[in-house]
């Protein structure tokens, strides 16, 4: 099949594109390139005509330096399922870069020699009417001194379905990593129909600094006793079902005092003012298993939108 | 004494209908929840990951905010053309309002912060403006009672906009008018915001019976300062990624330099707890 646009796309290093579309009724991956370190996996397209990519990195995971980029378009009526294998890891910091690199783009070259070893995903989404995106990746973490940023903007039509989850671990508990990087930053925006209606920044750093160090807090104090956050953001017709579900569950909650935290706590709001936005799930638990599963269980309902073998391959 | 100490003095005044009463932020939950462990550290513990978290997320707008307002005090004492343009200030403040709206996913938070926010601009309108009837002792310049007649147009057309739903009307944004419309200083400004919220968290303490009032205030003299200090050196040259109108100064032309001078969120354990306040069987606080 002809790529949508009459020139291919120049690829930096790193850079990728996916463009899911559709005509009389029938879906096909029109566009699907990466370089490396970027590999896109196994498009294929399931019955109910979602289409599954896993988006992966040479080596299982990022090292300082890697500047990842992709654009994803979902286009009219078309359902995009991408997941990852395994958990991104994201390496420390080092000052020189892979050895098999093509044309490093313009962001990773114009970086200061401070700012070049931090490691950076950048994504872009765009949801087209009755299209739905269904991002489920595996947490991210991020080992001893790493440092790691991911902006995710996404650009959603009025009647388009979103559900992006956005997750990170403590560490490798083997090592008795807890809470130990360096620096995490983490954006995912929303818009819909060209309006911004949310932007979640999360910031977690190694670095604070009081002139009174007992009054110190580092990562692992502040996040304690949880190894593993996780956000979810919700919106449009194919998950209506699924946000009562949750607003009902939610509702039926009611704390007395506790002696210690429970192992895992989940809250719930809305985006901005209008129902039609959506909600905002934030989970944190003890164990990464337990917010697989929870999260696994929460949105279960996606199976009949995309079927359940298809949702089976989330949430290995 | 100086205009700006005696403005100081009013608006630390614990008595001042700002609504932040009924506010915990979170402390309630995260006591409810099981979390600090015992209840001689607690209070010190939750301060200062409240104080961070609430610095990285808000300063930013208050200072943004606060910069719009300054324009349109130099635009008034310049005789400018623009002042004539009300719109264009209540739209750029909308947008800064619009923008902590988006960045601010938690519905306790939201409420909270916006009841108090309309509380400072009516607090503005009715208790700071000068008296309708009254010229004043002093002789004012002509000059000054122009500013402060726009700045009182501002202000209510405001939260008129906020009254209709049009602007969500969002703490740190009314602190910013409300401080810039008065004429403090940006960093005076950024300071008492700060000090303000380690202040009524400390109240919020003692009302939970955490610590007692002398112990409230041992605390706020010798263990909340260098907290209130590092974070608003930490956090005071923030921006919101909104230019101002000025665009003199570089306003985040790219999105990397967002990483490490936009506001965030850095504490996602007090985010899930301020969220969860709701579900508590019996509180006593609104948030």
């Amino acid at each position: 099949m002809p790529g949508s646009s009459t020139s291919i796309s120049k690829i930096q290093a790193g850079g990728g594109r996916i463009t899911l579309s559709s005509h009389g009724g029938k879906a096909w991956i029109s566009e699907f390139s990466a370089t490396y370190p970027l590999k896109l996996l196994s498009p294929r397209l399931s019955d109910n005509a979602v289409a599954i990519v896993y988006v992966l990195t040479y080596g299982g995971g990022l090292v300082g330096g890697d500047c990842i980029e992709l654009t994803v378009n979902v286009e009219s009526a078309t359902k995009l399922l991408l997941l990852s294998q395994g958990s991104t890891k994201v390496f420390k910091d080092r000052p020189q870069q892979r050895l098999a690199s093509v044309q490093r783009s313009d962001h990773a070259s114009r970086s200061t020699p401070g700012q070049a070893s931090a490691t950076l995903q950048n994504m872009n989404f765009t949801v087209s009417s009755q299209a739905a995106l269904f991002l489920l990746p595996d947490p991210v973490t991020c080992f001893r001194s790493a440092s790691y940023s991911q902006i995710q903007t996404f650009h959603a039509s009025k009647d388009a379905t979103l559900v992006i989850l956005d997750w990170i671990t403590s560490g490798r508990k083997s090592l008795g990593e807890d809470w130990v990087l360096s620096r995490y930053y983490s954006v995912n925006e929303v818009l819909i129909a060209g309006k911004r209606v949310a932007k979640d920044v999360m910031l977690l750093e190694n670095n604070e600094f009081n002139s009174d160090s007992r009054l110190n807090r580092s990562l692992a104090e502040k996040l304690s006793p949880f190894a593993c956050y996780a956000t979810v953001i919700l919106r449009g017709p194919l998950v209506e079902e699924t946000i009562v579900q949750l607003t009902t569950r939610y509702g039926g909650i009611s704390i007395m005092q506790r002696k210690a935290p429970e192992d895992l706590l989940w809250s719930l709001s809305s985006i901005g003012s209008d129902k039609e936005n959506g909600v905002v799930v934030r989970v944190a638990g003890k164990e990464t298993e337990m917010v697989k599963d929870w999260l696994k269980n929460t949105l279960r309902s996606l199976e009949q939108h995309i079927g359940v073998d298809v949702y089976r391959r989330a949430f290995v | 004494m100086d205009d700006e100490t005696f403005l100081l003095l009013l608006l630390s005044d614990s008595n001042l209908p700002t609504g932040s009463f009924v506010a915990s932020s979170g402390f309630e939950s995260y006591i409810k929840h099981g979390f600090g462990g015992d209840q001689n550290n607690r209070t010190i513990m939750f301060m200062r990951d409240s104080i961070n978290a609430y610095a990285r997320s808000a300063l930013a707008f208050v200072s943004d905010t606060h910069r719009i307002v300054q324009d349109v005090h130099r635009d008034v004492e310049q005789g400018s053309e623009q002042k004539s343009d009300f719109d264009k200030y209540l739209q750029k403040i909308k947008e800064v309002d619009d923008l902590y709206d988006a960045m601010t996913l938690n519905d306790v938070t939201k409420r909270a912060s916006k009841s108090q926010g309309v509380a400072l601009l009516t607090l503005y309108s009715k208790g700071l403006t000068p008296p309708l009837a009254f010229t004043g002792v002093k002789n004012r310049k002509e000059i000054e009672i122009e500013v402060n007649s726009y700045m009182a147009s501002l202000v209510a057309q405001y939260k008129s906009l906020v009254r209709a739903e049009s602007a969500p009307g969002h703490l740190p944004i009314c602190w910013g008018i409300l401080t810039g419309a008065l004429g403090l200083t940006l960093e005076r400004s950024q300071y008492l915001h700060i000090f303000l919220h380690a202040r009524s968290l400390l109240s919020a303490s003692v009302r939970l019976n955490e610590i007692g009032p002398y112990n409230a205030q041992q605390t706020l003299l010798h263990i909340s300062r260098s907290v209130i200090e590092a974070a608003v050196v930490r956090c005071k040259d923030l921006r919101t990624g909104i230019p101002s109108s000025t665009g003199t100064e570089s306003d985040q032309p790219d999105g990397v330099d967002d990483k490490s001078r936009g506001p965030a969120n850095t504490w996602p354990l007090g985010e899930i707890l301020a969220a969860r306040h709701d579900l508590q069987h019996s509180r006593i606080f609104n948030s």
